[in-house]
């Protein structure tokens, strides 16, 4: 077997594809969005008796060092393959591969659904990312995504495996050991303001009486948006590297925080995040509490500083030569400023 | 900053020449970009972070903590008082140079003083909490206002 990605791939294709006598590779690229997992995004020509069809995937490899390492690609793997029948739009993702030896680390491939991600961030024009009537087309369609990801019946699904938090505040705790263990393993310095709100989750830990399937990244930048002719769609909800189970209001809190905003009030660009809750209540028939909304809001910035740090230690350790890890630490005083406005340490900014 | 600037100095170099320089092809562009990792190469050895942002900072983190014993005592509870006590101590002992050691010194103040509020209510810790807010408000606004805006858009993009 040939020694590069292209030919490694055609191979793994032809081993895993009933009835294909060859696979050629058409087009193969790997993507810049992503700071984590490596993703090759690539086009293929498959040959069958009955003659030639081209496919399209996406592959997701573990990499050397990131963001969210140790990375055990397993898990999210087993979700998207249990939910690649349900409506919701993640991508259907059959094969999984553990052996190193066929991509030099674990991987799984997907298939690629149509459309384009917009990134998280403002337009040169300092407006946000999203035009009004972007907005107002996506908004019902990523809100019902949501509610719908939140009602699958993860049992059925086979998806117990994940880990179900127990009643009470159990799935609070839960994360936030999982946020801070992965601080602690940075061994680098806790920012105070950090170190405060940490107490202050500890101690401030909500209860939940449902536990749901949470993404753990769901916002804007994880979602694949198709423009038709009847309007724009949410073609897909990628990035699963954080799915796990626990309280629904996470990914609530999540994809409204501050981290999302791209540069206007809104949460993940969409609506302000008031008539973002008050839309999902309306969709999951499921109230938003306050308290437990203000504990995850302050998990999200806890989280992201966590995968901060961890991208700032493995630059520091040159275990990746990536330089976009270490842009984020002059992006961490941003969180920190976050954390201390969502403390009632600073005002907010006048928006 | 938690990465020094000499290793991310290294890093740029590492990224100009290996990343960079194979995707350009002018001979022009080469060698600026040459000139750009020898400027570079150079400055690692002389460069630190800025001892008038640590002085600062230490300044702000001797006050709060000083502020934050004070109203510990103000509450009359025993066990706060000890925590107050321990801090005075510690603000006493933190040597006064170089600026490095004495950040250094008081960060660590301000860890084991917020280690130590887990051990109290919230009830009483109140006010201590608050004057180190102080801190942390005065000390995220010092370092957002040296940033520059941000190219994560295009980093994204490529």
């Amino acid at each position: 077997m040939s020694d590069s990605l292209e030919a490694r791939l055609e191979g793994f294709l032809l081993s895993r594809l009933p009835g294909a006598r060859a696979v050629k590779m058409i087009s193969l690229e790997r993507s810049t969005e992503g700071f984590s997992q490596e993703t090759f995004s690539f086009l293929v020509e498959i040959h069958e008796n009955g003659g030639a069809s081209r496919r399209a995937f996406v592959a997701k490899r573990a990499p050397v060092a990131g963001l969210l390492e140790p990375y055990d690609l397993e898990p999210e793997f087993r979700v998207l393959n249990a939910l690649s029948d349900d409506p919701l739009p993640s991508p259907p993702t059959p094969w999984f591969e553990p052996d190193p030896a066929v991509l030099e680390r674990p991987f799984y491939v997907m298939e690629r659904l149509p459309g384009q991600v917009p990134i998280p961030a403002p337009k040169p024009d300092g407006s946000g990312p999203l035009d009004p009537a972007t907005r107002a087309a996506l908004t019902p369609q990523v809100i019902a995504a949501l509610a719908r990801l939140h009602a699958i019946d993860w049992r059925k699904r086979d998806l117990a495996f994940l880990g179900a938090p127990r009643k009470g505040n159990d799935a609070a705790l839960r994360e936030l050991a999982r946020w801070r263990e992965r601080i602690e393993a940075t061994r680098l310095p806790v920012p105070a303001v950090m170190q405060e709100t940490l107490g202050w989750l500890r101690r401030h830990a909500p209860a939940t009486d449902e536990t749901t399937l949470v993404h753990g990244d769901f916002r804007l930048g994880n979602w694949l948006l198709e423009e038709t002719p009847g309007g724009v769609r949410l073609s897909g909800v990628l990035d699963w590297e954080m799915v796990h189970l626990g309280d629904p209001l996470e990914d609530v809190a999540w994809c409204t925080s501050l981290l999302w905003r791209a540069g206007s009030p809104l949460a993940s660009g969409l609506v302000p995040p008031s008539e973002f809750y008050a839309l999902y209540a309306q969709a999951s028939g499921r109230a938003v509490d306050p308290e437990r909304l203000r504990f995850y809001e302050l998990l999200s910035l806890v989280k992201m500083s966590a995968i901060m740090l961890t991208g700032i230690r493995a630059f520091r350790d040159g275990r990746t030569p990536d330089l976009r890890m270490a842009i984020f630490d002059h992006q961490l005083p941003f969180l920190m400023a976050g954390l201390a406005v969502l403390r009632g340490f600073l005002p907010a900014p006048a928006e | 900053m938690l990465i020094p600037p000499e290793q991310l100095i290294d890093g740029c170099v590492r990224t100009l020449l290996e990343t960079v320089l194979p995707g350009i092809e002018s001979r022009f562009a080469r060698g600026q970009l040459y000139a750009v990792a020898d400027v570079l190469r150079n400055l690692r050895d002389r460069v630190e972070e800025k001892s008038a942002g640590l002085e600062l900072e230490a300044q702000s983190l001797h006050d709060s903590l000083g502020r934050a014993a004070s109203a510990l005592r103000a509450t009359g509870e025993t066990a706060a008082y000890d925590v107050a006590l321990r801090i005075d101590h510690s603000l006493a002992a933190a040597p006064t140079a170089p600026p490095t050691a004495r950040l250094g010194a008081l960060r660590t103040v301000m860890a084991s003083t917020l280690e130590a509020f887990d051990g109290l209510s919230e009830d009483v810790t109140k006010d201590a909490t608050s004057a180190l807010g102080g801190h942390f408000a005065a000390q995220a606004v010092r370092e957002v206002m040296l940033l520059k805006p941000s190219l994560l858009s295009e980093i994204s993009k490529g």
